[in-house]
């Protein structure tokens, strides 16, 4: 085991056998040179050993000495490096020899880790290389712990930071903006690239007020908002979708985020739903359109099938029965309009018509319908107040329709006792009347749970499975809409008598004029005169030919077949003075140019030359306002509104009902009249 | 009143009120009057319907549906009436109900089987209504 250097024990000073000579006139005297190298082995601060290529101890620095644990450097040196591992703490006998070997493998320095006593050493093994032999092996073996600490917090510090920047800006529903505190962009994600349409060149250190209009500007908005966020610490623009935050790093301001929601994923949504919702609504609306289709025509069948037999020689008490079957399948038929009506008022599309109204006639009318189908045990009484206008001008048929359902209710729900009407003129100025109606009932009340939601559609007090009472709980609710619409209000209240219920409601009626409020009361006291005395079979009809005599008519249509079937149904209502028209122009020269006018005008809708809403549009327009009735086989009842809409009076569902026919023309001579 | 055999194609209700109208129940001289111009009205308006088929004149073809809807809907010929709404739609490159868009082709087609069948209708109709009026020939 010879060492190729002798060392000296005492100052360390280290013999070279081939330094001393040949090493050339210009290099250091080797005496000095030996003693620097040795000092520079022994006092490094960086803890250091060296292994000759026999891997013997051959060098050890005083602070290897100190860290290894090993007060006596002369116990390591001339150790072969195997039995090192014994006598010192670090490095470990495999780390050694692991470094040994990648220095000698790769003839370059080599850095191996390892823990040892819960700290980190670095040990550094330099390969010395001499004419390509190994001469020495450098080992630096240094306490790393720190530094290592520091590395990993740095790794993990920029492995956050890359997150949070892959974070914020792969989101892409929000623009994410850093303003410095003077309000320019100094960042943004490419949520906000892609939202705002902008380029980073466009956007970076320009102020963020450039996003808002010029109207914001000039009012200074951005500059309020930033100061409104540093004075709260958040301000939010809810309109806009934008909150500005102000950030802080060690109390310092830094400037401010701005948050801005991308609405486009969230407005296409929503448009969704409302596609959605308007196709169901059409939907339902088509539903009740056909439904009520379908129910019409046989009830229609049904109706003038008894139309028919009313004409034909009944005994009274048949009479009677007939018109009590008339009266429900009107009333039948107008619960299935009522249906149609129901979701107009729902969408506010609803208006209530002003025609001439008699209230004591209306109620006495259904409360005579009902008196006749009572119940044995319920006896009923009317008390109207003789206040009350025989004639004012108001919805009628609506009118009807709340007293209808107001009766019909009571009836239903009253066993046994009574049913009372009364009709008081609450209210009386220049222009109106407020007709106050009260059902009064003994039935079964109404429990108090359920007086909240009498007035809500679809809702019936009584739910349970064995319902008793049928329904569609439509009623109420149509009847609140309705009464409002006539500028009046319903309610209810428990009847004081201790059983059953009132229900009540107003309706304001305007006051006619003198001239039609003669008119009026001769044709409603005629009525009312009915009304006591038995029924004549059919008054319209019997009315409209005392009327019709002496009226001139224009008649447009194109079809021959139905120009003839329209004349023969006029004759025999009365009308004599009939004129053809065969397509709108003529129509349109005919009404314009015939003196007197036309009392009435049948106007087809799909004609040649000009149809039926032209034509009218061109009457109107040359001033005339005759009476002019759609006559189409398009039947919806939104339709004929339409029509109305377009300068028509009326509308009549072809082919032609004589029954509707005889109302209308009623209403159109009388409304002239 | 009923019409021996007219089940579907009449609608009851509305050609009773063209038979109200005449004034003697034995003669019926209107109504009858009124049908026969409807036979005569119908046969024209096939013809011109074939011949705007081969010409495939859509619109004109929609135009005569609708024409002879009319008349057939006062007399309550039913069929008829729904076979001439469907020309009326068809003519116009919509569905039968008159709601989605077809094609002019897809039109052609059923144009050409519709009017087929409206024809079929009418000579069933006109069977039944003249062995009502006591005409069979």
């Amino acid at each position: 085991m010879d060492a190729p250097f002798s060392v000296d024990s005492d100052r360390s000073r280290v013999h070279h056998p081939q330094s001393s000579a040949g090493d050339g006139p210009n290099t250091i005297p080797s005496h000095d040179s030996n003693n620097l190298v040795l000092d520079v082995f022994r006092y490094t601060p960086i803890p250091t050993f060296v292994l000759d290529a026999s891997l013997h101890v051959t060098h050890v620095s005083d602070s290897y000495c100190s860290v290894s644990g090993v007060p006596n450097r002369k116990q390591l040196l001339g150790a072969h490096v195997d039995k090192l591992y014994a006598k010192v703490t670090v490095p470990s006998n495999a780390v050694v020899h692991q470094g040994i070997r990648a220095a000698q493998d790769t003839a370059a320095p080599s850095i191996l880790e390892e823990s040892l006593n819960d700290r980190i050493w670095t040990l550094r093994t330099v390969p010395v290389f001499r004419d390509g032999t190994i001469q020495c092996f450098l080992m630096e073996v240094q306490d790393t712990t720190v530094a290592h600490q520091r590395q990993l917090e740095l790794e993990e510090r920029l492995y956050a930071n890359e997150t949070f920047k892959i974070l914020v800006d792969t989101v892409r529903d929000y623009a994410i903006f850093m303003l410095d505190p003077q309000g320019n962009v100094a960042t943004w994600n490419a949520g906000a690239q892609a939202f705002k349409g902008y380029s980073k060149s466009d956007i970076i250190g320009k102020h963020f007020s450039s996003f808002y209009s010029q109207e914001d500007r000039d009012n200074d908005k951005p500059g309020r908002e930033l100061r409104d966020a540093l004075r709260d610490g958040r301000c939010e623009d809810e309109g806009a979708n934008v909150v500005i935050t102000p950030l802080y790093k060690d109390d310092v301001h830094l400037g401010f985020s701005k948050v801005t929601r991308d609405l486009s994923e969230r407005k296409k949504a929503e448009s969704k739903l409302i596609a959605a919702y308007e196709e169901s609504s059409k939907l339902k609306s088509e539903f009740l359109a056909n439904m009520s289709h379908e129910i019409r025509t046989p009830m229609h069948g049904m109706l003038s099938a008894l139309t028919l037999l009313l004409d034909t020689q009944l005994n009274p008490e048949q009479l009677e029965l007939a018109r009590v079957i008339e009266e429900s399948g009107d009333v039948l038929l107008h619960v299935i309009n009522d249906i149609l009506d129901y979701s107009k008022l729902a969408s506010g599309s609803f208006s209530i018509s002003r025609d001439i109204i008699s209230a004591p006639e209306v109620i006495l009318s259904v409360f005579r319908a009902h008196q006749r189908v009572s119940k044995s045990g319920v006896s009923f009484e009317t008390l109207i107040d003789p206040r009350l206008p025989i004639a004012a001008e108001g919805d009628s048929f609506r009118f009807r329709q709340i007293v209808e359902n107001l009766i019909s209710n009571a009836s239903k729900f009253t066993e046994q006792g009574s049913i009372r009407i009364h009709a008081t003129l609450q209210h009386e100025d220049e222009n109106t009347y407020t007709v106050l109606t009260e059902v009064i009932d003994t039935g079964i009340g109404v429990p108090l749970i359920a007086s909240g939601s009498l007035f809500t559609p679809f809702t019936q007090f009584d739910n349970s499975a064995t319902k008793r009472y049928k329904g569609t709980g439509l009623g109420l609710s149509i009847c609140k809409s309705l009464a409002e619409l006539m500028g009046g209000d319903i309610g209810f209240h428990p009847n004081p008598e201790g059983k059953g219920s009132i229900f009540w409601f107003t309706a304001k009626l305007a006051k006619l004029k003198r001239a039609e409020y003669l008119n009026q009361l001769e044709i409603v006291q005629r009525k009312l005169d009915n009304l006591s005395c038995p029924p004549s079979p059919t008054p319209a009809f019997d009315k409209l030919r005392l009327l019709a005599d002496g009226r001139r008519v224009l008649l447009a249509e194109d079809n021959a077949i139905n120009r003839k079937v329209m004349l023969k149904m006029l004759a025999g209502l009365g009308f004599n003075h009939v004129d053809i028209a065969t397509d709108g122009n003529e129509a349109v020269s005919m009404a314009t140019k015939t003196t007197p006018p036309y009392d009435v005008i049948l106007m087809d809708i799909n004609m040649p030359v000009l149809d039926g809403v032209q034509a009218t549009k061109a009457i109107r327009g040359a001033g005339l306002d005759v009476p002019i009735v759609a006559m189409t086989a398009n039947a919806l009842k939104g339709q004929a509104e339409s029509y109305i809409a377009k300068g028509m009076t009326g509308y009549i569902a072809k082919p032609v009902d004589r029954k509707l026919l005889v109302d209308l023309l009623l209403s159109c001579l009388e409304r002239e009249d | 009143m009923k019409i021996p055999g007219a089940k579907d194609s009449i609608d009851e209700a509305t050609f009773e009120q063209i038979l109200e109208m005449d004034d003697d129940e034995d003669e019926r001289e209107f109504s009858k009057s009124i049908v026969y111009d409807f036979f005569t009205q119908a046969e024209s308006t096939f013809e011109k319907m074939d011949s705007n088929l081969e010409k495939k004149d859509l619109k004109t073809l929609s135009e005569l549906g609708h024409f002879l809807k009319g008349s057939s809907a006062t007399l309550g010929l039913s069929k008829v009436k729904d076979s001439c709404e469907k020309i009326q739609n068809y003519g116009q490159k919509k569905d039968e109900k008159g709601e989605k868009d077809i094609t002019e082709d897809e039109g052609l087609k059923k144009l050409e089987t519709t009017i087929k069948q409206a024809k079929q209708e009418f000579h069933d109709v006109e069977k039944v209504l003249r062995k009502f009026y006591n005409d069979e020939q």
